[in-house]
């Protein structure tokens, strides 16, 4: 599903040239479950970020579902991005001024999804999540573990073929964290390819093969399963 | 203490420069507008209020009874006996002054033996009146004295005026100089007068702006008004009477006998009366006018100064909204300041202090804007409005409400605001830009503004096209490509009529030529009298509009006959052409029938035959319906030529015909009107209202977007998170841009639904002045409300579009 080679990305600032991502190759198969771990500052984020299109890379190949995508515009992207990947952040992200119901909808709104499959949609997932009963509640109203699970939620609800976790449990205490690497499970069991970037080995080892990381390369790959 | 808080205020303005550079450009402007109307306002209200006896001085008003064609109740212009009448029968007026104000004077300066240096024309400025004119008046005196006007034939000249004519001043004294007046009512020769004083120029906030006074008494003014005992006679224009009563005496009890006193000397038919109308009131009397056409009505005060109340408004408004939201931003920094002990009232202070220093700032600048843009405004209003005028003290006073209200206004509420916050909640930054009550608070706002600025931008349309259809819409008569030459009336020139016309008509480019007393249509200008139809006896109760014209009017002004023909050729008056509103105003219906009748006018003076009736053309300007007229020759009545050139190669027409004016007419200043100028002249007040209203329509729009750009930067800044939240999530740029405007678009549609009626009501009321109007169509009201939304989502969109390319990353980082 996602072959990328020899990728590379730089920052620069005023005074210094940080790269992020040093020749990078790996490759994530359709139905894998993959955790990505390494030091702070060692290029997982910015990796998840170009994985999951919402930055591009400055040298190397990103092969998704068989297409070239790197030289892809924005807006080309953007269409990709829209209809087969969802995102689960370490600090939820979920819009303040929507409800939970309606932080829910947003990906089917601008997928173009009809108003009255929207509603089946949401209220399958909400269901699916237990957080049916708060729908019409706000963000700022709910656990920080049922904050992500209305951002899980959201990241699903449009039936991507991949999701892409950053420190999905980075703000939980250990059974909220639990709960939601159980669902990010069973996701993948029903099929969902799932790329996590985490720091717990506890974590991880809810996952297929944890690849590790060190200045902006892969350095070695456990295989779990 | 203080200084701290200044200290304070001071850093934070330059840390949130952005804002404070928005904040300031909106004041300034807001309070340029508010001072420049005021200084227009402190201008037009100081007209004649500098005479010593100002308030005892009257002008006599004629409250025309007998007749309503004209449509003008009142007017300035009084019989020539009432002066004298008035000296003679009523002991307890002190002073009794008449003014004559001719126009179109030709000033002729001589050397000794008489032979012409220069010729001047004084379109207005030349009065004939006594030396008590200055018991009323504050006039000062450089030379000469007041009283040599008690000699006919004496003349004191504005000390400009003497330069015009002899360079220095000093040099005018005992000069003489010669007058041709003007117009066309009396058969007069020319006039030597002798400079026998110079006065001061008058200030440009008198209605007397004369150039020369001369002795009344003199020439026909001697001769024939002096010793006028007829009420009847309605040749008077120009003719004016004021006084000066006793201390503690009141205009109504002399009103009353001036009533009574007309009714005795006045023929039965003549109801006219006469009042008092108190010289505070004669600067704002736009209906009886006064000599220098600078009347202004107290309504047009009064919308003035409520619109500068409004842009102030809205420049206050968006400061309040800029400094709540910023407030929001803020709310950490006041939170740390509460936790550490502040209490609120120091808040409060220290937000108004910074209030205060924007606003101080915004006054200095606005006073600077003030006096780089009098010029334009000067020339934009016809006005001569100098910081001179302006009294000191009043200004100060005025900037110093100003400051403290704007402070007050914008500061006080945002001050509020800001104390009010949490200390736990502000830390924590849960605040958001929209939630709360000061979001509606602000919505009300903005759509305030937009009720004002889309308001004014409808009304400027309905200006704006009404102003169009007075330019173009047919007048039923041809004015394009058609000058007046105005000339004196003598013998001499009316002997030489017939030979002038031959020669211009010899002129390549010159199509027609007519002699006549008037063009089609005036705006004021024209002779009124009533009249008898076919022997009645009883005269009419309305008065009809007498042109004098030679046979050639017709052809030249493409009018058109409807029934019987046009004038023949004469010197003499012999028959009438009169035109459809007057066959109309005798009930009948057919202009057939009114052929071969008689017509009487001028107390019977003049009693002949109707050959001809005209399709009605206006007569008059679009404010008044057609008016009935009768049509007639008589060369001693013509005092201009109406030339139809061909529309190519109009300069050299003119130079050839210019140059066979001045070898057939001796002392004679040519002077040439296009008559489409003319038209569009009737309209000039309309103009400057139309500009006055564009001006005020474009910086309303510009202060209100000035305030949703800093709106709209400020919500950008706050959303941005949640753009990229959203952008993950798949929205595009078009969904981001929508983000952003979709609230300012229903916040315009409410103030569009609520500006529409206000302004339509306004413009219709306006609109009904005018017996010629357009109508105000569904699309008018809208192309202003579009336009507005269009104007405010380009300002919207610029930050909207800059956070909506915005790379999703970028923004979520700043977590
Ligand atoms: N926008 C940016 N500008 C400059 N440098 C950046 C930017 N984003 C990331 N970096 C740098 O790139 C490197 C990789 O950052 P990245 O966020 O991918 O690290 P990470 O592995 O996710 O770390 P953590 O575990 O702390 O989240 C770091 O050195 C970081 O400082
Ligand atoms: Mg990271």
């Amino acid at each position: 599903m996602i072959k990328i080679t020899d990728l590379e990305k730089f920052y620069r600032t005023e005074e210094v040239e940080t790269i992020a991502l040093n020749k990078l190759s790996m490759e994530v198969k359709e139905g894998e479950f993959v955790a990505v771990m390494g030091p702070s500052g060692c290029g997982k984020s910015t990796l998840l970020n170009i994985l999951g299109m919402l930055d591009d890379a400055d040298a190397g190949s990103f092969v998704f579902n068989g297409i070239e995508v790197s030289k892809f515009n924005e807006r080309k992207r953007a269409d990709i991005r829209k209809h087969n990947i969802g995102f689960v952040f370490q600090s939820f992200n979920l819009i303040d001024e929507l409800t939970v119901y309606e932080n829910v909808e947003l990906p089917l709104i601008y997928t173009g999804v009809k108003a009255s499959e929207r509603k089946e949609k949401v209220e399958k997932v909400l269901d699916k999540m237990q957080i049916m009963h708060r729908r019409n509640h706000y963000p700022q109203q709910l656990s920080g573990g049922q904050q992500q699970r209305v951002a899980v939620a959201r990241a699903v609800v449009n039936n991507p073929k991949l999701i892409l976790a950053d420190e999905p449990t980075g703000n939980l205490d250990s059974s909220n964290g639990n709960e939601v690497m159980e669902l990010l499970t069973d996701l993948n069991e029903q099929g969902t390819t799932i790329i996590m970037v985490t720091h717990s080995e506890h974590d991880a080892r809810f996952s297929h093969r944890i690849i590790r990381m060190l200045d902006g390369q892969t350095v070695t790959e456990n295989i779990l399963v | 203490m203080l200084r701290n808080y200044f200290k304070t205020a001071f850093r934070t303005l330059v840390r949130h420069l952005n804002y404070t550079i928005i904040n300031v450009a909106g004041l300034t402007v807001g309070i340029a507008v508010c001072m420049m109307i005021f200084v227009i306002i402190q201008y037009q209200t100081s007209f004649d209020t500098y005479h010593a006896n100002r308030s005892r001085v009257y002008r006599v008003l004629t409250e025309h009874r007998s007749s309503d064609a004209a449509n003008i109740p009142f007017s300035k212009d009084v019989p020539f006996p009432l002066p004298n009448a008035l000296k003679t029968s009523f002991p307890q007026i002190e002073k009794v002054t008449p003014i004559f104000a001719s126009n179109n004077d030709q000033i002729l300066v001589t050397d000794e033996n008489g032979k012409t240096l220069q010729q001047f024309i004084e379109p207005k400025g030349v009065f004939f009146t006594e030396p008590s004119f200055f018991e009323l008046f504050d006039f000062p005196l450089l030379a000469g004295t007041y009283t040599s006007l008690q000699e006919p034939n004496n003349v004191l000249l504005s000390k400009a005026t003497a330069e015009k004519y002899f360079g220095d001043w000093h040099l005018a004294l005992n000069k003489t100089i010669k007058i041709q007046v003007g117009g066309y009512v009396f058969e007069h020769g020319t006039e030597v007068l002798k400079v026998s004083g110079i006065l001061e120029n008058p200030p440009a906030n008198t209605d007397f702006q004369f150039k020369a006074l001369v002795a009344y008494g003199t020439g026909f003014t001697g001769s024939l008004m002096n010793k006028s005992i007829d009420w009847n006679d309605r040749t008077n224009q120009g003719f004016s009477c004021f006084v000066r009563l006793p201390e503690q005496t009141a205009a109504s009890g002399i009103n009353k006998e001036l009533a009574t006193y007309a009714a005795k000397v006045q023929s039965a038919d003549n109801k006219d009366v006469y009042q008092l109308q108190a010289l505070a009131d004669v600067h704002y009397d736009t209906q009886a006018g006064n000599f220098s056409n600078t009347a202004i009505s107290k309504q047009l005060i009064n919308v003035l100064w409520v619109i500068a109340a409004f842009i102030l408004l809205i420049a206050c408004v968006n400061f309040i909204n800029l400094s709540t939201a910023q407030a929001v931003n803020r709310a950490k920094e006041v939170g740390v300041r509460k936790v550490l002990g502040s209490n609120k009232s120091r808040l409060q202070i220290q937000f108004i202090v910074e209030t205060f220093l924007v606003v101080l700032f915004a006054v200095i600048l606005a006073i600077i804007l003030t006096v780089l843009t009098l010029p334009y405004i000067n020339q934009l209003l016809n006005l001569s409005l100098s910081l001179q005028i302006v009294d000191r003290v009043q200004t100060l006073l005025f900037l110093l409400a100003i400051t403290i209200s704007v402070t007050v206004l914008a500061g006080f509420y945002a001050a509020l605001v800001l104390s009010r916050f949490n200390p736990i909640e502000a830390l924590k930054s849960r605040f958001k830009v929209n939630s709360g009550k000061g979001l509606s608070l602000r919505r009300g706002l903005v759509v305030f503004q937009f009720i004002i600025a889309q308001a004014l931008i409808i009304g400027t349309l309905v200006i704006v096209k009404q102003m169009n259809f007075f330019m173009n819409a047919p007048l039923g008569f041809q004015k394009e490509a058609v000058v007046n030459i105005p000339f004196r009336v003598d013998s001499l020139r009316i002997s030489r009529l017939d030979y002038l016309r031959g020669k211009l008509m010899s002129i390549k480019g010159v199509e027609g030529v007519s002699f006549s007393s008037n063009t089609p249509v005036e705006d004021g200008a024209d002779n009124w009298t009533s009249f008898r139809f076919n022997n009645a006896t009883k005269e009419s109760d309305y008065k009809v509009i007498t042109k004098f014209t030679d046979d050639q009017y017709l052809s030249t002004y493409h009018l058109q006959l409807v029934a019987g023909r046009n004038l023949k050729p004469s010197g003499y008056t012999q028959e009438f052409v009169v035109n459809e509103s007057f066959v109309r105003s005798l009930g009948i219906k057919n202009p057939e029938d009114v052929l071969r009748k008689k017509v009487s006018i001028w107390n019977g003076l003049i009693n002949c035959e109707v050959v001809g009736v005209v399709k009605d053309f206006n007569n008059r300007s679009f404010r008044d319906q057609v008016a009935p007229l009768v049509m007639t020759t008589n060369n001693t009545m013509y005092n201009q030529a109406g030339i139809q050139l061909t529309a190519t190669n109009i300069p050299a027409t003119l130079a050839a015909v210019k140059a066979l004016f001045s070898e057939t007419i001796p002392d004679f200043v040519f002077e040439y009107k296009f008559l489409d100028e003319k038209v569009d002249g009737f309209y000039r007040s309309e103009m400057q209202l139309a500009q006055l209203y564009q001006l005020f329509a474009i910086i309303a729009i510009f202060l209100s977007c000035l305030g949703l750009y800093g709106l709209a930067s400020f919500m950008a800044a706050q959303r941005v998170k949640e753009v990229g939240i959203r952008k993950v999530l798949g929205a595009s740029t078009g969904n981001i841009i929508y983000l952003f405007t979709k609230e300012f678009i229903l916040l315009i549609g409410i103030a569009f639904a609520i500006a529409t009626p206000l302004a339509w009501y306004y413009m219709h009321q306006w609109l009904q002045d005018y017996a010629y109007r357009i109508e105000i169509v569904w699309w008018l009201p809208l192309i202003g409300g579009i336009g507005a939304l269009v104007i405010a989502l380009l300002t919207i969109s610029f930050q909207a579009v800059k956070a909506a390319v915005a790379k999703p990353v970028k923004s979520l980082r700043t977590e």
